[in-house]
């Protein structure tokens, strides 16, 4: 069943919507992506798409009034247990299936229905399947599947509200506190199928946490050390987010100008990341770490002090642009050029040379961690020659290394960049591949890799 | 800024509005070296010039140095061909712009890292 079981989105139960919009607005970094109502549930919502995942904040209301069921239950939610995480979304593509497999594995499941939600504001309607898995045998927590009949791109992306990586990008990992972690481990890992990537006992702290994985987001369990007697059979609940960022000083900065209450930056349990904790009533009860995975966290040594659990870590790219290797300016006479370089800014040819059958002249002038590469075309239909007469001489492209350009160029392309095949570059022991410079505001840019 | 940082996954690790020049500017971490991203937010300064006559693209080249005003005298000994004749303030510390026409069209800028800018190059 794990079987692309995904977090589909978490639903967070408010009693004030607009104030919890505006909250979550400041807190996540972004704008709204949808704000509606579901005319057969009885409630209202708002949607902030982010990378992996949607957040969804639930509340009374809206025109419909529905069978009552899901606004019965969200109310005496909100009685009980005040605001906060109220349930998990897992995103299936054949909810049909997945709930008979589900009860086969023993879950208590409803009979999967058809649901809709309206766009206030677009008139775009979604609709979807979904069945409640009943909270008897899930430990007291609520999670539903969900199959969506309508396309991912009827929910558009949540806007960023700054571009300095201050705003939420993705979702890292769920928190749920749990009594029982044994039935726990149970219910998400057998039941519902979800794969076990960590079960780590912390004597020093009388922890024990239980990573699973849906997706490229990790559900973790928290409980005590050692199993107390008197927590076998208690309910587990929802504790909190963390929410991944870019920039977490520019995410610190961003909440405190906000009025948010937050701490940190501070480093994280796992070498490499930092965190900070945002707090007060603009989380609307839900516990929220801010979390930011610099290029450390994704070091062999701080994959081993951690475990096995960051195998597959959530915020890993296919590829890191490791430095600048070199920037190219055209010439249509690299002798004269050459001269000025050398004589005004004091930098030299290490190497002049002209690949066979490039029609190309280049010299390399070394300049600290980088270098430039003087160009000159030397037959007037190659297309740097195009380039000198179309905007004439100077500044050409940049080369930016990159540590694996076959995952780098695959990479591009899954996210709708044009990028040429990675083939071997006119300096030996270079492979590149060149990006459509439209797609990179008009900047020739060549992704390279060194293969000595 | 999406494709800098949301394709390449490179980070921003400056941004401001430098108001005498009329630009916005951003700074990304590339290795040991930096990305500018430039866009004017008043018309007619040289970055709304540049893009006005050639469109987005490369604008220029700008090399870390440990005394602007120990160059800036030496270029002006050789009677290379300068946009400031004195330092000013950049994004990433005490900079000075060549004329492009000294480089052959390359417009080249020099810095001189100032306080925390001490990564510029």
């Amino acid at each position: 069943m794990s079987d692309g079981l995904t977090l589909d989105h978490v639903v967070i139960a408010v009693r004030d919507l607009d104030a919890a919009t505006a909250d979550y607005t400041a807190l996540l970094g972004r704008q709204p992506s949808w704000r509606g109502e579901h005319p057969r549930y009885g409630t209202r919502n708002t949607l902030f798409k982010i990378e992996n995942t949607y957040i969804e904040l639930l509340a009374l209301g809206g025109s419909g009034g529905g069978d009552g069921r899901w606004a019965g239950e969200l109310s005496r939610h909100l009685e009980t247990h005040g605001e906060g995480v109220y349930a998990l979304a897992l995103g299936t593509q054949h909810v049909d299936a997945t709930v008979k497999e589900a009860r086969h594995r023993g879950l208590d499941v409803l009979d999967p229905a058809d649901g809709d939600g309206v766009d206030a504001v677009s008139g775009v309607r979604r609709h979807w399947r979904n069945a409640m898995v009943s909270p008897k045998s899930t430990n007291g927590t609520r999670v539903f599947f969900i199959q969506h009949k309508t396309l991912p791109g009827a929910l558009p992306p949540s806007e960023p509200v700054a571009l300095d990586g201050s705003c939420v990008t993705r979702m890292d990992h769920a928190v749920v506190l749990s009594p029982d972690m044994e039935s726990s481990r149970r219910l998400w890992g057998q039941a519902l199928g979800a794969r076990l990537a960590l079960d780590r006992t912390f004597p020093d702290r009388n922890t024990r946490i239980l990573f699973f994985r849906l997706g490229d987001i990790t559900i973790e369990i928290s409980g005590g050390a050692s199993q107390a007697k008197e927590g076998v059979g208690k309910p587990d609940r929802f504790w909190g987010m963390a929410w991944g960022v870019d920039n977490l000083a520019a995410t610190c900065a961003r909440l405190a100008a906000a009025g948010i209450e937050v701490s940190g930056p501070r480093p994280g349990i796992k070498p490499g990341t930092l965190v900070a904790t945002a707090k007060g009533a603009a989380t609307h009860g839900v516990a929220t770490l801010l979390i930011e995975h610099t290029p450390d966290s994704f070091k062999p040594e701080a994959r081993a002090a951690h475990g096995e659990a960051y195998d597959n870590a959530p915020q890993q790219r296919a590829f890191t642009v490791t430095g600048l290797d070199h920037v190219v300016v055209s010439t249509s006479d690299i002798e004269q050029t050459l001269a000025k370089w050398s004589s005004t800014l004091e930098l030299y040819a290490s190497e002049t040379i002209e690949p066979a059958g490039a029609h190309l002249r280049l010299s390399k002038l070394p300049a600290g961690n980088a270098y430039v590469e003087l160009l000159q075309p030397l037959t007037p239909d190659h297309r740097v020659a195009q380039r000198i007469a179309e905007r004439g001489q100077g500044m050409f492209s940049i080369s930016l290394a990159v540590d694996d350009i076959e995952a780098a160029v695959r990479d591009l392309r899954a996210k709708g960049v044009e990028v040429s095949d990675a083939e071997p570059g006119v300096w030996p022991g270079t492979r590149v591949a060149r990006v459509n410079k439209a797609a990179a505001n008009g900047v020739s840019v060549q992704l390279l890799q060194k293969s000595g | 800024m999406r494709f800098y940082c949301d394709t390449l996954g490179l980070h921003v690790h400056k941004i401001e509005t430098i108001q005498e020049q009329g630009v916005k500017a951003a700074l990304l971490t590339v290795g040991d070296s930096e990305i500018e991203l430039l866009q004017p937010v008043v018309p007619d300064t040289g970055v709304a010039r540049y893009l006005e006559r050639k469109g987005e693209g490369l604008h220029h080249i700008c090399f870390q140095v440990d005394s602007v005003d120990g160059d800036l005298d030496a270029l002006k000994a050789k009677g290379v061909e300068l946009i400031d004749q004195q330092p000013r303030i950049g994004l990433a510390g005490r900079i000075c712009f060549l004329h492009p026409n000294a480089m052959d069209g390359a417009l080249v800028e020099l810095c001189e890292p100032i306080d925390d800018a001490a990564v510029a190059g």
